[in-house]
């Protein structure tokens, strides 16, 4: 599903200044530009975790930058043990097909 | 259940600003995305906001001291998470970060085998496929058409409908969705065809069914009468005798399917004169049928 800016803004409880400054810095990444831009279930989501850290955590913009730096890395470590731990015998599927 | 004082872990005297901070410190130790795949972390998080919610409400917090309402009062409706995303299949891909732990890539082992793996699936993946939806007449979806679909952010597609569509049957448009995020593929673009219904005609797979009022004169006498079809009207004979419920097939006049086009199945119906007739009434009076010929024959349970 994908979400039109407005919409994102509406989900998101943004403005469109906020936004701004956010895409600029990499927090959120859209897909598309300019008037065809749009955004995703996982972008409202995102948005809403940046808004908990500044808003209630009261975390900065630069310590907000360092924690979703440190949780893409988490969940992309997650990602990777996740596999590992659906790989047969601890070997990845398709080496044991060559095989 | 835990009063939404100790679940603050404050007094029941704590002023707005002890709840508020109270609710900060415990809130970034819960907060269920910094606590990914913890399930009791999450829990409480909700019980830590529940009680935040109900101690922040004077109304409510007047309330619950006295006795009034339970702490179950503020539960809130559930909320997705950036941590329900992020593991998904695709979902978070632009956002994962594996910089942290290249150094493990260049080892010549299982996890530098799985993080090659993703990282060809990242620059690889196809973009997402995009839904529209269209509505056609029922004599389009039988005959076939073209159809122009101008997307959202401009431009057009030219949809081209086969004979023989179903209703809310999909087309799949290749490489018409949305780009990729790396090198990949576009996505396609999924159309969902919804067939509007016809005064007369009715689907039967590649048939078409019409049902045809015919005069008693026509029926008892036979005759040669106009019929519509879905490619224009043809010209029907009506056999002698023709009954309510005879059908009449008539080649190759359903849906145009070129491999194996359908038929136009023809139920005639027999329908008397909108006003009574008394010259038919003085010949039936005088006529006598075949005493044998008993049309509830079949009828003896």
């Amino acid at each position: 599903m994908s979400l039109p800016r407005d919409a994102f803004l509406g989900e998101a409880g943004l403005s469109a200044e906020t936004l701004e400054v956010w895409i600029n810095e990499e927090w959120i990444i859209p897909s598309g530009e300019g008037p065809d831009v749009t955004f995703t279930e996982t972008d409202v989501a995102r948005a809403k975790l940046v808004r908990d850290l500044t808003y209630d955590f009261r975390v900065n913009r630069e310590g907000i930058g360092i924690v979703l730096h440190l949780l893409d890395q988490v969940h992309g470590l997650r990602q990777v043990l996740s596999e590992l731990s659906h790989t047969n015998g601890g070997l990845p599927l398709h080496k044991e097909r060559n095989e | 259940m835990q009063s939404p004082y100790d679940v603050l872990e404050v007094s029941p005297t704590a002023r707005d600003e002890d709840i508020r901070k109270a609710f900060r410190r415990l809130a970034k130790k819960l907060h269920p995305d910094l606590n990914p795949g913890d399930k009791a972390a999450e829990a409480r998080f909700k019980q830590v906001t529940a009680a935040q919610d109900l101690l922040l409400d004077p109304e409510k917090r007047k309330r619950f001291d006295a006795g009034e309402i339970d702490a179950s009062g503020a539960e809130q409706a559930s909320r997705k998470y950036y941590k329900d995303f992020a593991n998904g299949a695709d979902a978070a891909r632009a956002y994962h970060d594996s910089s942290g732990f290249a150094d493990f890539s260049s080892a010549d082992g299982l996890f530098a085998e799985i993080l090659r793996r993703q990282a060809e699936q990242l620059a690889s993946a196809p973009g997402a496929d995009r839904l529209y939806r269209i509505s056609i007449s029922f004599l389009q979806a039988v005959n076939g058409a073209t159809e122009r679909l101008n997307l959202p952010e401009g431009g057009a597609l030219d949809v081209v409908i086969p004979p023989g569509i179903e209703d809310g049957q999909a087309l799949r448009l290749r490489g018409k969705g949305m780009p990729s995020r790396g090198s990949g593929p576009p996505g396609d673009a999924l159309i969902e065809v919804s067939v509007q219904a016809h005064p007369l005609f009715v689907r039967e797979g590649n048939n078409i069914r019409i049902e045809l009022p015919i005069s008693l004169k026509e029926a008892v006498l036979g005759a040669r009468v106009r019929v519509p079809t879905p490619s224009g009207e043809v010209m029907l004979t009506i056999p002698k005798s023709a009954n309510s419920g005879t059908i009449l097939r008539l080649k190759g006049k359903g849906v145009a399917r070129k491999s194996s086009p359908g038929d136009q199945l023809v139920a005639v119906k027999l329908v008397l004169p909108s006003k009574a007739d008394a010259e038919l009434e003085a010949f039936c009076k005088n006529w006598t049928p075949d005493p044998d010929d008993d049309p509830r024959g079949g009828m003896q349970a």
